[in-house]
């Protein structure tokens, strides 16, 4: 049996559903299939679904900032739509960026004043003032709990902060991608789930459809790889897709650590999203007055790129597999710890392990492929979640205009934000393009 | 006074753990220290609070590896480490004379917290097998502990909810359980700390380890095969709040 949609966006995670339902509100007839049991259940739910501003590109700044607006405006965004497990709730609470070695923070500064993003600049003390238990000693360069050299007694001061009153994370990725479904739902979207894509079909150099591993057969003019970390897997299925990326993406593992904030101190509360260069951690609060910890993925630290059914599978040992080490609980907790000093580090690792979606520079792809009718949101490398619902509206507008002629390779697709006055060459996000180096190649972005 | 706290190297309860030849499991997991022994080592601490005279030594019997366990528990506050290194397979048997005689050649307890059972075995035997070579009283799965007039009164969660409290002479042995305390957890400069604090090596057989009149080993290891057949709770919200504890209580059984 044969089905036939205007489009197949294979995934439905927080980039896969907002492609759906903006191109659903452009009177596309989409399908998104995921081989998961319900929207957001991948990659998606382990984001640390982080809203804040700082990137290492002005596009990436300006793509962040406009994503605000949107998990500012859910309701409205989602056009008031009901979701019998609820709405995700963006969580306002300032962003800290430390000035440090580890962020060129004077760019970062600069992008902040050519978007008009608002910040302060604190200095040591102020940032004392927010944060009580902080220790503002200078620890770089971040090193692993293996050296010796770790545990020197500092002796220099950073020097301050800057901090965006805009920031926050949102409280349940999965939930966010689910009410973007449900609203694209609304819009006639359809959602095929526990269905695995094995392979793309085409024909006479066009796109014709995907074919699931139960061999069900469904047909499509256009298909959108929005696959997360499956994604260089799902280009491999498409013709001359993989050879026509410059730019690829494979799987990262990652690990994210909870634990519990220091007695009379109410992280939850009143704690503010930090990105700590000087550690290479980023921080947020999480339920039950945690410290959720990321990984800025310091040069010192061992990088697993590993295949993500393996890794899903619980498959690949220690290191590779879907359970925290405790080399790297206690790398990333005793780097918070230096900073701050009451934490308390349970013997037990906690958190998450899930993958990254990384491309070459840690840029994601957001193009057209060389398979007419073939397009990528992809490489999203662990910092694009705040951008889902812009991202939404930019690729289904590309690939609207692609549809309609637009040779977006040689005139790339200008998008103008919503919000924001301003347009973006989407040409940046090219899978053609060069190895961008104003990139932090890392989750940073 | 002199606590001495045996520890044990577990495999982390949330790792992926394979059996290997239907044997053994494979060791390339995470290993920590056995979280009943957390709470032994949390209550041995909050002894030498109340006595600041006091010695925590912590003791393990385990391979090399094992080290990391007790820089553990040095960094919860104990004073220093006493491994025991062996790569063989310790029954409850050979255990407790291992540690009863690293005990005995680092000196004289006035007494010994063990937790009330390791994650990866659970024999619960170890505590009394000590006991008994020492020739202390025992008390395990303790809730509660009083330190009075060269007693220890010890409260012990039986099954179903039910508690029994002792009185036991000193020195005396105790089985540390969940309900005795909140584990307290290292600060980064409690890691800096303990990484001073020193943790002596002795192998197995340096010691003079009696013979254990039997013994138990492992022939066969199987795998807990899960057999789940999920089912959907619908309707409101506190609809589905009500079956969840109807289920909670008739079919589960884990609410009365």
């Amino acid at each position: 049996m044969t089905k036939k949609y205007d489009a197949i966006i294979i995934g439905a995670g927080v980039i896969g559903t907002p492609i759906a339902y903006e191109l659903c509100k452009m009177g596309y007839k989409t399908l998104n299939v995921d081989k998961l049991p319900d929207a957001g259940e991948g990659s998606t739910a382990g984001s640390c679904a982080i809203v804040r501003a700082h990137y290492s590109t002005e596009d990436g700044v300006a793509l962040a900032y406009e994503g605000f607006k949107y998990w500012l405006d859910w309701e409205n965004y989602l056009d008031n739509v009901t979701d019998e497990k609820g709405l995700a709730k963006y969580m306002n609470t300032g962003s800290i960026l430390i000035k440090s070695d580890g962020h060129d923070w004077r760019k970062v500064q600069k992008h902040y004043d050519a978007v008009g993003v608002k910040y302060e600049e604190w200095d040591v003390d102020t940032v004392k003032k927010h944060v009580p238990p902080i220790d503002m000693h200078k620890f770089w360069p971040v090193r692993r709990p293996e050296d010796p050299k770790f545990y020197d007694e500092p002796t220099e001061m950073l020097e301050g902060a800057i901090f965006c009153p805009e920031g926050g994370y949102v409280n349940d990725p999965a939930l966010s991608a689910h009410n973007i479904m449900r609203a694209a739902e609304a819009k006639g979207g359809e959602f095929m789930f526990n269905a695995e894509v094995v392979d793309i079909r085409s024909e006479n150099g066009k796109v014709k459809g995907i074919t699931l591993k139960d061999g069900t057969q469904i047909d499509a003019d256009i298909v959108v790889n929005v696959g997360g970390p499956h994604s260089f897997k799902v280009n491999q299925m498409a013709e001359g897709v993989w050879e026509g990326c410059n730019i690829k993406t494979k799987a990262l593992r990652h690990e994210v650590m909870y634990c519990p904030s220091p007695e009379g101190y109410d992280y939850l509360n009143d704690g503010y999203h930090m990105s700590d260069g000087d550690i290479g951690c980023y921080e947020r609060p999480e339920v039950g007055n945690m410290f959720l910890i990321g990984s800025e993925d310091p040069e010192c630290d061992p990088q697993e790129w590993v295949d993500p059914d393996e890794f899903y599978a619980g498959k690949g040992g220690p290191g590779r597999d879907n359970v925290l080490t405790d080399a790297q609980w206690k790398a990333q907790c005793y780097r918070l710890g230096k900073r701050i000093p009451s934490l308390k580090v349970p013997n037990q690792p906690k958190g998450v392990v899930d993958l990254y979606d990384v491309s070459d520079d840690w840029i994601p792809i957001y193009d057209k492929s060389d398979l007419p009718g073939f397009y990528m949101a992809i490489g999203t490398s662990g910092n694009q979640y705040k951008n889902a619902p812009v991202v939404g509206r930019m690729m289904a507008e590309l690939i609207d205009a692609c549809e309609k002629g637009l040779d977006h390779d040689k005139e790339p697709f200008q998008y103008e934000f919503k919000y924001t006055t301003r347009t973006l060459n989407v040409g940046f996000f090219s899978r053609k393009r060069e190895i961008n180096y104003d990139s932090s190649f890392s989750v940073n972005g | 006074m002199r606590i001495y706290v045996c520890v044990k190297h577990v495999p982390d309860s949330a790792a992926n753990i394979h059996i290997v030849d239907h044997l053994k499991i494979d060791e390339s997991v995470p290993f920590l220290l056995n979280p009943y022994d957390e709470h032994a080592v949390t209550e041995a601490v909050a002894l030498k609070q109340q006595m600041p005279d006091s010695e925590i030594i912590a003791v393990c019997l385990g391979k090399k590896g094992a080290e990391s366990t007790l820089r553990s528990a040095l960094a919860m506050g104990a004073d220093r480490g006493l491994l025991v290194e062996t790569d063989a397979v310790c029954d409850s048997m050979a255990t407790a004379r291992a540690l009863h005689a690293a005990i005995l050649k680092d000196g004289s307890p006035d007494i010994i917290f063990t937790g009330k059972e390791s994650i990866d075995s659970e024999g619960m035997q170890t505590q009394f097998r000590i006991g008994a070579l020492f020739g202390f009283p025992v008390a395990t799965n303790a809730a509660s502990l009083d330190l009075t007039a060269g007693k220890a009164v010890v409260t012990c969660e039986l099954a179903g909810g039910r508690t029994r409290t002792f009185e036991l002479t000193l020195p005396c042995v105790i089985g540390a359980g969940r309900g005795l305390n909140t584990p307290i957890y290292p600060t980064f400069p409690d890691v800096v700390k303990s990484r001073k604090k020193p943790i002596t090596t002795l192998a197995l057989s340096e010691l003079n380890v009696s013979a254990a009149p039997g013994s138990a080993k492992i022939v066969a290891m199987t795998p807990l095969v899960q057999k789940r057949t999920p089912r959907k709770i619908t309707g409101a919200p506190s609809e589905q709040a009500a079956e969840i504890i109807r289920i909670l209580k008739q079919e589960a059984k884990v609410l009365s």
